[in-house]
């Protein structure tokens, strides 16, 4: 649930002044160009095609969907490292989507980033005390002594021995370096961090010590996190909603609890059943529910639902015509975008298919 | 007879800081139609048993010994040329990362003919028959088509079936996958394992997957090898590894694993980081890193023995069968207790 003891009290409506990150009709259309004197736009590749959702603070939203589906380009414009197409990413009641450089500095201190891959994040040229202090020093929050104090007691808060300050990046194995990273993202008491598939690249017991740490800090420092993964045992242990992409568009959103016990789209019902249960008895009854072929290519997605090349309950004359809008389905916290919504969880891809049998005969 | 025995296999790497133990005394069978799984974290050797199994390591630097008995004939004693004419017919290996293990350069018709031309007598357009036969198989669309494209115009998940329809080319008796999955998305990776467990319904192979992910372990194996450091930790039937852990380490991976069907607030988390093995910990290897460390565990390796009323069961640990059975049953209740 969302509505957790760090989260001012806000009306389910979303209409409070909870609201961290707005993000509406957020379009990041990637030109393909042909010609080498005169390059001519033939083609757009729409990583992200008109997503919106909102962040409360202290929330945690997680984003889920296949590589491809444009996770990692739609954090990427709400942290305005690319420049959105369309739409507009609102950050503490102000429209960011438009703003200079030098406007976004002192906003940029509210909203960190922690990337995927603890190799290749980390400078491996510059001391650790330098890559979490540098942020500190850019924006000149303190004197060389201050900063040293700050940097020591943020190794420390992520569970580093702050004696290391001095060393290189390659002296830490990956999942120390991932400390550094959050580190690095906690510098400037942000308000939010968003974390890119924060945990993919870690062995499971290191990962655990990751996600226990995130929760932890998100406890003591009241933070909100936007966390991308694709492994949806990890997102359902650190979120309070669940956001589902596919080809750069929303499905469905809702928190937590009901989107794993009900999950109303399609896709997001093939993605729960296709993740292997570490039980021997569960995991033989299960019939994932499996997914032909692959994630469409973007530059020319499928008419009507982007989903219905690869969907049990597609039918003909209906979702490859009509784009599904994403509308409640029951609840307005639960959203899905889809015409033939599941009826009940668990379902194999055979009864999704039958479910939709009787209407089309009618 | 199984069919591959691996007895007390030892590598070692010399490297400029010293002598690397990558693989310590490690035995484990595989029978005919079986699948076995190995698990563990990076680094604890999983790969390099492998990879020695196939006499794939550099030779340069590297001292193997023990046993890998394939029907009975060893293979790391064997010629190299009886090696080649096992390896890629009879043993065929799945390589981990799609992405780098295809030649860029050739078409993916051309590799998988490869292996056929190489170990069976046949002209080339049987080779292509039976190259575009197990691209069927495998379920890449049109394969017709595909089998004259380069890998770089199939996406991971369908490179990684061209991978396994190389290695099944020539219906090897013994398939190696190193963590076949890790890649590949949720939905791509049930694909890629219910159609490794089809191939082996048909075909009848063994099977040994080296994965880290337990939830693919508890589906596709039979038998479980639990490493660490080097060494194997506990080795049982995969009801018995998830169902009566006996060893520390197994329960925090366990633990450690966020999972779908049960509500934790706290993962259980394995303190520390795994050991180097340049200069691994004395005694018994997880003992830094254990929450039960007793006295004993510091000084002196606990052997890998069988549990007393389960003789398939095999740990390596010291604490007494009471202290794990009821530690074991509380890690299995907290996390269950929540799943109903």
């Amino acid at each position: 649930m969302s509505e957790t003891a760090s989260a001012p009290a806000v009306s389910t409506d979303g209409s409070g002044g909870g609201e961290l990150l707005v993000v509406e009709g957020l379009k990041k259309h990637f030109p393909v160009t042909r010609g080498i004197i005169f390059q001519k736009q033939v083609a757009a590749v729409k990583a992200v095609d008109g997503v919106s959702f909102t962040l409360r603070e202290g929330e945690t939203l997680g984003v889920v969907g296949e590589s491809g589906c444009g996770k990692s380009t739609m954090a990427r414009c709400v942290m305005k490292l690319l420049e959105a197409t369309e739409g507009k990413v609102v950050f503490d009641g102000r429209d960011i989507t438009r703003l200079s450089r030098a406007q976004m500095r002192p906003i940029r201190r509210e909203m960190m980033m922690v990337f995927q891959d603890p190799y290749a994040s980390l400078n491996p040229r510059k001391r650790v005390g330098f890559i979490v202090a540098e942020a500190l020093e850019v924006h000149k929050l303190g004197t060389e002594a201050e900063i040293k104090r700050r940097v020591q007691e943020l190794l420390e808060v992520v569970g580093l021995n702050p004696e290391h300050y001095n060393r290189f990046p390659f002296e830490f194995s990956g999942g120390q370096r991932q400390r550094i990273g959050v580190a690095r993202a906690l510098a400037v008491n942000p308000k939010l961090i968003v974390c890119d598939e924060p945990v993919s690249a870690l062995d499971v017991s290191v990962q655990a010590q990751i996600l226990n740490l995130l929760k932890d800090l998100q406890r003591d420092f009241g933070l909100t996190y936007l966390f991308i993964a694709h492994d949806l045992n990890v997102v359902r242990h650190i979120s309070d909603r669940v956001l589902v992409m596919y080809l750069g568009k929303v499905v469905e959103i809702a928190t937590r609890d009901d989107l794993y016990r009900e999950p109303k789209h399609p896709y997001t019902g093939a993605l729960l059943s296709a993740v292997p249960i570490p039980d021997p008895e569960l995991g033989r009854q299960r019939t994932p529910v499996v997914l032909e072929g692959d994630v469409p290519n973007p530059i020319n997605p499928p008419s009507g639902c982007n989903f219905h090349p690869r969907c049990p309950r597609f039918r003909e004359g209906h979702c490859d015509v009509d784009e599904p809008e994403l509308r409640s389905m029951g609840g307005e916290r639960h959203l899905a975008a889809c015409h033939y919504p599941l009826e009940r969880w668990p379902m194999t891809a055979d009864e999704m298919r039958k479910s939709t049998l009787p209407e089309a005969a009618s | 007879m199984p069919l591959l025995e691996v007895n007390n296999l030892e590598t070692r790497f010399v490297t400029d800081d010293g002598i690397v133990e990558a693989v310590n005394g490690v035995s484990f069978s595989v029978d005919k139609g079986q699948t076995l799984g190995i698990v563990g974290e990076s680094g604890s050797g999983k790969s390099v048993t492998c990879l020695t199994i196939m006499g794939l390591n550099p030779k340069k630097n590297t001292m193997s010994s023990g046993e890998a008995l394939y029907n009975g004939q060893n293979l790391l004693t064997m010629s190299p040329r009886r090696l080649r004419e096992i390896r890629g017919n009879d043993i065929a290996m799945i390589f981990q990362d799609p992405m780098t293990s295809l030649n860029p350069v050739h078409r993916i018709g051309d590799q998988l003919m490869e292996a056929v031309l190489l170990h069976q007598d046949v002209t080339k357009k049987q080779a292509k028959a039976r190259a575009l036969e197990m691209l069927k198989a495998v379920g890449i669309p049109r394969a017709e088509r595909r089998i004259a494209d380069y890998p770089h115009q199939f996406s991971g998940g369908m490179r990684q079936r061209v991978m396994i329809a190389m290695a099944l080319v020539n219906n090897p008796d013994l398939l190696i996958a190193d963590e076949p999955t890790t890649a590949l998305d949720v939905t791509t990776q049930a694909q890629i394992l219910s159609l490794m467990t089809t191939l082996q319904k048909e075909f009848g192979s063994a099977i040994m997957i080296i994965t880290h992910d337990l939830g693919v372990v508890a589906e596709v194996a039979d038998d479980v090898v639990v490493m660490y450091a080097a060494e194997v930790v506990e080795r049982a039937p995969v009801d018995a590894v998830f169902k009566r852990p006996h060893m520390p380490y197994t329960w925090g991976l366990l633990g450690s694993l966020p999972r779908l069907d049960t509500d934790t607030e706290r993962l259980v988390q394995i303190k520390g980081q795994p050991p180097s093995l340049l200069n691994p910990p004395a005694g018994c290897r997880f003992h830094p890193r254990c929450p039960y460390v007793m006295d004993i565990c510091r000084v002196e390796n606990p052997p890998l023995r069988p549990v007393s009323d389960d003789p398939d069961h095999l740990q390596a640990c010291h604490l007494d069968e009471e202290t794990k059975d009821r530690e074991a049953q509380k890690l299995i209740a907290g996390t269950m207790a929540e799943a109903s």
